[in-house]
């Protein structure tokens, strides 16, 4: 009988139980995009490694994140190509240098990344259709998401990178994540040019891919033995984690969205209870009459349970589909990769479902005080 | 019978049922916290960009014209420096050295490696108006030696009592300290003489003679407006030449054009407005539901419906108070915990307390309109 009653319940007043829906259906939508933020911050500092081919990533001891990687000395490279496991290992050159062809007579700091063309080590497949193009001399590929502020990103333009003119020969689409508002891709031999002074003979990253079948974690075990001590090697897993704890320790991003995270949890809440409290409240004499008639105590807190449950679970299904809308409306905004995971929809999903319950149970207190001679 | 307006009939509403009213305080006081947080962490993020440029102690400021941001190299030559001297009017015009891309400053406790921002400039021309690096200038006239943030980031070690540290792999000696604190794009800042940071900048820098900020003084009895002008015209145009404001809103404009910071606080924002519109419109819903007999009884006694809508606005004001002011003072104590954790300039300021006052109220009573509605239509026989 429970549910028929909780469900006569939400429908008796519909106009009610809309506005607790969009009520509900605001709160979850404001934890999925604290939540948004929460997690695209690192997933921005992961963007370019998402973007890339590799077992296991080569790095000096000062990498803290890519515009601040460290280097080391390409003959590093020599022990770990060596090694029975390493299929490839490609030197990966980072580097900043003015833009000086940006809108209004500015110079804008562009990031430069260099690498083989022919190692394939990227995964976008607008990168892989030009690699003819970044073999061309002083040629660079540009980053589709680069800020209005570089000017026309137009297929040969001729832009002054450093003290060097190179022509832009395509865009690729990856995004800038935290490299800089505008990120360029060279080959190494025009990275090289770009960068006269420093050469290819100090490496930034090594991106390191293994033979087929090769256990990562072994493998990035055995050469931590082989590279010097001022290098270390990450897996997929180590990077990602280290990267989570940049961005969210290192910078003030963790505690800016933790603190609304909290704050939507609190506010989510409070909008639950606000709305089965009222509910209960609206039908006390009902209820009343029920206990008259010798319903017990629990009975009545299941009916406000399913009820509550009821309405957050038809609250959700909308905010879930709001947040995906939002998110991209975000994507676009803020280039920051803010995405839906299946863990993140159970986890608010299950939030949502505790509030739901927290918010019955107290409202379930003015009900067992709820004594029928009172209501009338 | 009591005039109408005698009897705080509002208030009576609100004060009627306490658990309610805390209930509703509760609900719309969370919502503001939410967006008191959001425009608070707006504007640290802005006033943080801006510290330094606060912090230069001059009226007007040169810099590359072609300088799209406070926070990059891009220097001029010291001669355009010398130029602006000789302009009439200017009192002095003092060299700053800065950058924030080639100084690596190895933490003195755990030996770990940070890029850091730093800033050089004569010990005997200070630029800077923060007195702590003003009372250890003269320190800084031993080759080697710096003043490092005792507010930066703590993995830094820049708190520590540390004498010794290493700045781009030559050993330093630190002086003494200054509470500037980080912004978001450096961790911490260490401020040498002009002699030490030619000697510790990076070749790939460029020229270290060359200047990043002029730092110019006004005499006192002339317009800075007209010295300014007579500046552009004795510079080249590869400066740009700027009074502080003017600097402050340049740097103000490209934090907003580039940074995702505007939108994402301006959504958090906006998404607290909307959900304090929803629990105010519940609270204000509910409350009319519940007094409509009384609302029909005074309308049926003879009070005119603009009386009625009067207390019913009040009342939404009232709630709209009640919500915002223990959030306004939880909002303190949450800046000032999260300030000190996360270092962030996070200060209650007229303007944040001014926008979420207005969207409190604006909030409260858009939704207490469109509830009202009930009221105006309460038909006094329909109600009994």
């Amino acid at each position: 009988m429970k549910v028929p009653l909780a469900w006569r319940i939400l429908t008796y007043d519909k106009r009610r139980t809309g506005l607790a829906l969009i009520g509900i259906f605001m709160a979850i939508l404001l934890v999925f995009v604290e939540l948004g933020f929460f997690y695209a911050v690192p997933r921005g500092g992961l963007l370019l490694y998402d973007n890339m081919r590799f077992d296991l990533l080569l790095a000096s001891n000062e990498y803290e994140y890519q515009a601040q990687p460290g280097a080391f000395p390409l003959n590093q490279f020599g022990p770990v190509r060596s090694s029975p496991d390493v299929e490839r290992a490609t030197p990966i050159y980072f580097g900043f240098a003015k833009w000086k062809s940006g809108e209004g007579g500015l110079w804008p700091d562009v990031f430069v990344i260099g690498f083989d063309p022919a190692s394939h080590i990227f995964a976008p497949d607008s990168i892989n259709r030009q690699t003819s193009v970044l073999e061309r001399a002083d040629t660079v590929l540009v980053d589709s998401t680069t800020r209005p502020m570089f000017g026309p990103l137009d297929t040969g333009r001729i832009v002054e990178i450093g003290d060097r003119k190179v022509t832009i020969g395509g865009q690729y689409v990856l995004g800038t994540g935290f490299m800089g508002l505008g990120v360029v891709l060279a080959s190494d031999a025009n990275f090289a040019r770009l960068f006269p002074q420093r050469g290819l003979n100090i490496v930034n990253l090594g991106a390191i891919q293994l033979k087929p079948g090769v256990d990562p974690d072994r493998a990035a075990d055995d050469l931590r033995k082989v590279v010097g001590s001022g290098l270390q090697i990450f897996t997929h897993k180590a990077l990602e984690a280290h990267e989570t704890a940049y961005w969210t320790t290192r910078t003030s991003v963790g505690i800016i969205f933790g603190s609304g995270l909290l704050i939507s949890f609190v506010v989510g809440i409070m909008i639950v209870y606000q709305i089965v409290s009222t509910q209960v409240g609206r039908q006390l004499p009902q209820f009343a009459t029920l206990k008259a008639i010798g319903y017990p105590d629990h009975s009545l807190a299941g009916t406000v349970s399913t009820m509550s449950v009821l309405i957050v679970i038809a609250g959700f299904i909308p905010a879930l589909g709001a947040a995906l809308g939002l998110y991209s409306v975000i994507r676009q905004e803020t280039l920051l990769p803010v995405m839906m995971s299946e863990m993140r929809l159970l986890a608010v999903f299950a939030a949502a479902l505790a509030m739901a319950l927290i918010s019955a149970l107290l409202s379930v207190g003015i009900l067992r005080r709820a004594a029928p001679a009172d209501v009338f | 019978m009591a005039r109408p307006g005698s009897v705080p009939l509002a208030w009576r509403n609100l004060v009627w049922n306490k658990a309610r009213l805390l209930r509703s305080a509760g609900g719309i006081g969370f919502a503001v916290l939410l967006m008191l947080m959001q425009l608070g962490f707006e504007q640290a993020f802005f006033e943080s960009a801006f510290a330094v440029i606060r912090g230069l102690d001059g009226d007007i400021l040169l810099q590359s014209a072609h300088k799209y941001q406070f926070a990059t190299r891009d220097p001029f030559p010291r001669a355009d420096l010398d130029k602006a001297r000789d302009v009439p009017g200017v009192a002095s015009a003092r060299a700053l050295y800065a950058d924030w891309f080639n100084f690596f400053w190895k933490n003195p406790i755990d030996g770990k490696v940070f890029l850091v921002r730093a800033f050089g400039f004569d010990p005997d021309a200070p630029v800077f108006s923060f007195a702590d690096v003003n009372a250890s200038r003269d320190k800084l006239k031993a080759p080697n030696t710096v003043l490092v943030d005792r507010g930066a980031r703590r993995f830094l070690g820049m708190d520590s009592a540390a004498t010794e540290a290493e700045l781009n792999g030559t050993k330093v000696k630190i002086v003494a300290g200054f509470a500037l604190g980080p912004d978001f794009q450096s961790d911490g800042t260490v401020i040498m003489s002009d002699r030490t940071f030619a000697s510790l900048l990076r070749a790939p820098a460029g020229n270290p003679a060359a200047v990043d900020v002029g730092v110019v003084k006004v005499k006192s009895d002339d317009d800075p407006a007209a010295v300014q002008q007579s500046l552009r015209k004795a510079l080249p145009d590869t400066i740009a030449v700027f009074t502080k404001p003017q600097l402050i809103e340049f740097e103000r404009k490209f934090q907003a054009d580039v940074s995702s910071a505007g939108p994402i606080f301006a959504m958090g924002t906006i998404v607290g407005f909307v959900v304090g519109m929803l629990i105010s419109y519940q609270v204000t819903y509910t409350d009319l539901s519940d007094q409509l007999p009384q609302y029909a009884t005074l309308k049926a006694m003879g009070y005119r419906t603009g009386y009625l809508l009067r207390v019913v606005f009040e009342q939404a004001g009232f709630n709209a108070l009640a919500g915002w002011v223990p959030a306004l003072l939880l909002s303190i104590l949450l800046y000032y915990l999260i300030g000190r954790l996360a270092l962030l300039p996070l200060h209650m300021t007229a303007q944040v307390i001014l926008v979420s006052l207005g969207l409190t109220l604006g909030m409260c009573l858009i939704s207490a309109a469109i509830a009202v509605r009930r009221v105006i239509t309460a038909d006094p026989a329909e109600v009994f």
